[in-house]
């Protein structure tokens, strides 16, 4: 599986990226939601899932799941807002817009892997 | 616990002791104001804070404490290095992560800004901040409003 990390902090991606990368996923990087669009059009396929700030330049993490959402094919894309935005009224229009998991900054890995098994996106998930 | 003015002492030392606890693995405590705070050549890490108080959060450091403080986020071995691009980087994220505890404690609409992390020479006054520990060094916090 693939997950995409989408973060305006290369100390965050290196993060994210070793727990999911211990969780199995092959990790691609993008520093804006711009940026990850981009590389999103070069792919043969998408990735299973997206972690994605929210406050980022260029496009924020809220646009760029408003983009994956209007894309057919970029349908199948889990997408998982990774924030420091704890306020409810934020988790709710995150939600709104299409994002299926809210994790709010600081979080640890463990908070992480719980939040992938719900969504049945680790090798021992049951899912929900 | 959510309060309704502007971001104060307390509400922000409670942010970072959270943020060294959970993401740096360390204890923060306030630094005895009696106790001299020594200081080098350093970082400092500016966040914009808006909505009902307007002003910024600011972060400054040793230098060789920001490298810690990096590593510590990043899990490296004592003898791991990063560029210091990568270390400006995290102590940014630090800030941000307790900028984001601090705006979420706060009644209102309010928005954060993005870190920015620059080298600076010297230590914030005294008079103007406050000062935590990391291990036995100090890191220097303020909460500046914009200027009238």
């Amino acid at each position: 599986m693939r997950a995409l990390i989408v973060d305006d902090s290369r100390a965050m991606r290196r993060i994210v990226g070793r727990i999911l990368g211990d969780a199995g996923f092959e990790v691609l990087e993008a520093g804006d939601g711009q940026q990850a669009l981009d590389l999103l059009e070069g792919l043969d396929g998408p990735p299973e899932l997206a972690c994605v700030d929210w406050n980022m330049p260029v496009m924020d993490g809220l646009t760029f799941i408003t983009e994956v959402r209007n894309r057919p094919q970029w349908r199948a894309i889990t997408l998982m807002m990774v924030t420091t935005e704890s306020e409810s009224d934020r988790i709710v229009r995150a939600l709104a817009a299409g994002a299926h998991e809210y994790l709010i900054k600081p979080f640890t890995g463990e908070a992480m892997l719980e939040k992938l098994d719900l969504l049945g996106l680790l090798p021992t998930s049951t899912g929900v | 616990m959510t309060i309704s003015s502007a971001p104060d002492q307390a509400l922000v030392l409670a942010a970072i002791e959270q943020v060294w606890g959970s993401m740096l693995f360390a204890s923060a405590e306030a630094w005895p104001a009696e106790r001299a705070a020594d200081f080098g050549s350093g970082v400092q890490a500016h966040i914009e804070l808006r909505g009902d108080w307007n002003g910024r959060l600011v972060l400054t450091c040793d230098s060789d404490v920001a490298t810690q403080i990096a590593g510590a986020m990043l899990g490296l071995g004592p003898d791991e290095e990063l560029p210091e691009l990568d270390v400006h980087d995290a102590v940014g994220e630090v800030l941000n992560v307790v900028g984001g505890s601090v705006k979420g404690a706060l009644i209102g609409t309010w928005a954060l800004g993005l870190p920015d992390v620059s080298e600076t020479s010297e230590a914030p006054s005294r008079d103007d901040s406050f000062v935590v520990s990391w291990g036995d060094a100090p890191v220097y916090v303020q909460i500046l409003p914009d200027a009238a």
